[in-house]
């Protein structure tokens, strides 16, 4: 078999687990929706208070929401048996990895990605803040995904693993959250947001050539 | 001697919490931190100990 | 060891790296290290605060308040080195496959943590009379403590596994990958503050006189010796747990 087709095939079972089982997709949704509405409670309801918090919190909400995610990685392969297969297979272990982060992005970033601009506009935003916001979260959705199964990887199934893995994942985010609300921010108080996109761009860039490698190595640590 | 006394030093310009608190912080997590290396060290022969005393 | 008549050529042939980096050979070193850094600590810093708080002269702009930098700064640049040299032991561990490089990491960690967490405090503490507040989201500031939580991350993950070996492995990754990161994070910080209009005021400004600055370097060589001390004794412990089977451990306990 092909690297090729291996990759794809990893990826095709992906989609069809989404298919099968739509709570995997729908419980990210569901928990980044009742965090966004939540703000508002907290903080008063006046526009010009929630247009300045907006951009963050949706942001923050779709990290979080991504960062639910994360052990759905490895660990339920770990549990029937799967892992090993991937593990055992001739194919470089990174691009499977990547394969698989890819297929989750979309699956899990999609739905984000839409529902951003629609609480962009419950937060009084501009439209052109919307779709600027949907596009900071397509990218940090695969960001997140990336630097988190590095972690995801090491702590399959182990105790406390949950918690730990949004430990070590969050302060890595850093990067992808400064740009990506910040050019947001950047055409909420109409200026160019052509910086903070590229430098995001290219944080998601340098995930995306180091962190299967790291991931893959994290694998074989943790399942030696 | 800069001081023109110890309760000027000790005041230090009006700033003594800031200064004292900051030297008084280094000073607890020092002494916490010896005391952490000590009991671990202690922990450490103590069940090397227990291990030699079993066959 | 009957290989000390060789022990001069295997210096030369680069064989020493190797020997010492069984913790049973390392042990005895260790300890000489650790003693010679205590005393040093204590020397440094008494000479430090010595001129410090005796010799040098009240800031023009501060006032007394700076004096809190002579350990805020040491600080600060100590949890950035010491975690620069987590990482580096932990590369050389996943390289070279040697326990001892593990151990140093693990050893530095806690070390690492408490200077993040003085460096913080001091600067809240050096920030309330110098910004009016005790925190500010100054870019330093920001970056220690998010430094701090890539200790604490590191901490955490090397005491989740039951498997030791699986432990040193998967932290010495996690360190590698804090590392490369590092740098990045601190762009980016550097970049948002720059943005949201930080304070410009910060501690060990260049424009301090050179006897305060003598003053801070003396502080941070003590700091140094201080953190080198305070690794080697915790390196010792673990040396002593985790060769606790072996006949020289047990023949160090009478």
């Amino acid at each position: 078999m092909s690297l090729r087709l291996a990759s794809t095939a990893v990826a095709r079972r992906e989609f069809q687990l989404f298919a099968r089982r739509k709570s995997d997709w729908a419980n990210p949704l569901m928990f980044f929706v009742i965090v966004c509405s939540l703000f508002p409670f907290a903080v008063g309801s006046e526009s010009e208070r929630l247009r300045l918090i907006g951009v963050g919190v949706i942001f923050v909400g779709a990290l979080l929401a991504t960062l639910l995610t994360l052990p759905r990685l490895f660990d339920e392969d770990a549990r029937d048996g799967s892992l090993d297969l991937l593990l055992s297979s001739n194919e470089p272990l990174a691009m499977l990895i990547l394969a698989r982060v890819a297929a989750l992005s979309f699956g899990i970033g999609a739905p984000l990605i839409l529902a951003a601009p629609l609480f962009s506009f419950l937060y009084a935003l501009p439209a052109d803040v919307a779709l600027m916001l949907a596009l900071g979260v397509a990218i940090a959705v695969p960001t997140l995904l990336l630097v988190g199964a590095i972690a995801a990887a090491l702590l399959v199934s182990a105790r406390g693993g949950a918690i730990l893995t949004a430990v070590l994942v969050l302060p890595l985010t850093i990067p992808t959250l400064i740009f990506g609300a910040g050019a947001a921010l950047k055409v909420l108080f109409g200026e160019s947001p052509v910086a903070e996109l590229s430098l995001q761009a290219a944080y998601l860039l340098f995930a995306l050539a180091l962190s299967p490698l790291a991931a893959s190595a994290a694998l074989k640590i943790s399942t030696d | 001697m800069i001081w023109e006394s110890w309760s000027a030093f000790w005041d230090m310009g009006g700033r003594g919490f800031f200064v004292w608190g900051s030297y008084g912080a280094l000073l607890i997590a020092i002494v916490a931190e010896l005391m952490a290396l000590r009991s671990a060290r202690k922990k450490a022969l103590e069940s090397v100990v227990e291990l030699k005393r079993l066959p | 060891m009957a290989r000390t008549e060789q022990q001069s050529n295997d210096r030369f042939q680069g064989r020493w790296f190797w020997r010492y980096a069984s913790p049973a050979a390392f042990y005895p070193v260790a300890g000489r290290i650790e003693k010679l850094s205590w005393a040093l600590a204590a020397i440094l810093a008494i000479v430090g605060l010595y001129i410090g708080f005796f010799r040098a002269p009240t800031d023009a702009q501060q006032g007394e308040v700076y004096r809190v930098i002579y350990i805020h700064v040491p600080a600060a640049w100590m949890a950035m080195i010491i975690y620069l040299a987590m990482a580096f032991w932990a590369a050389t561990g996943l390289v070279l496959g040697t326990r001892l490089s593990f151990m140093m990491s693990h050893a530095l960690a806690p070390t690492g943590a408490i200077m993040a967490v003085i460096a913080l405090w001091t600067g809240a503490l050096w920030g309330r009379p110098t910004w009016g507040t005790y925190w500010v989201w100054d870019a330093r500031l920001t970056s220690t403590l998010i430094l701090f939580f890539l200790y604490v991350g590191y901490i955490a993950l090397a005491a989740a596994f039951d498997d030791k070996k699986k432990g040193d492995r998967a932290s010495a990754l996690i360190a590698l990958v804090g590392a490369v990161n590092v740098p990045i994070i601190y762009f980016s910080v550097n970049w948002w503050n720059t943005l949201h209009q930080g304070s410009s005021v910060r501690p060990g400004s260049s424009s301090m006189a050179s006897i305060m600055l003598t003053a801070m370097l003396i502080m941070t060589f003590a700091f140094w010796a201080y953190c080198v001390a305070a690794a080697m004794h915790r390196l010792r412990t673990q040396i002593i747990e985790r060769e606790a089977e072996t006949k020289w451990v047990k023949e160090l306990v009478k």
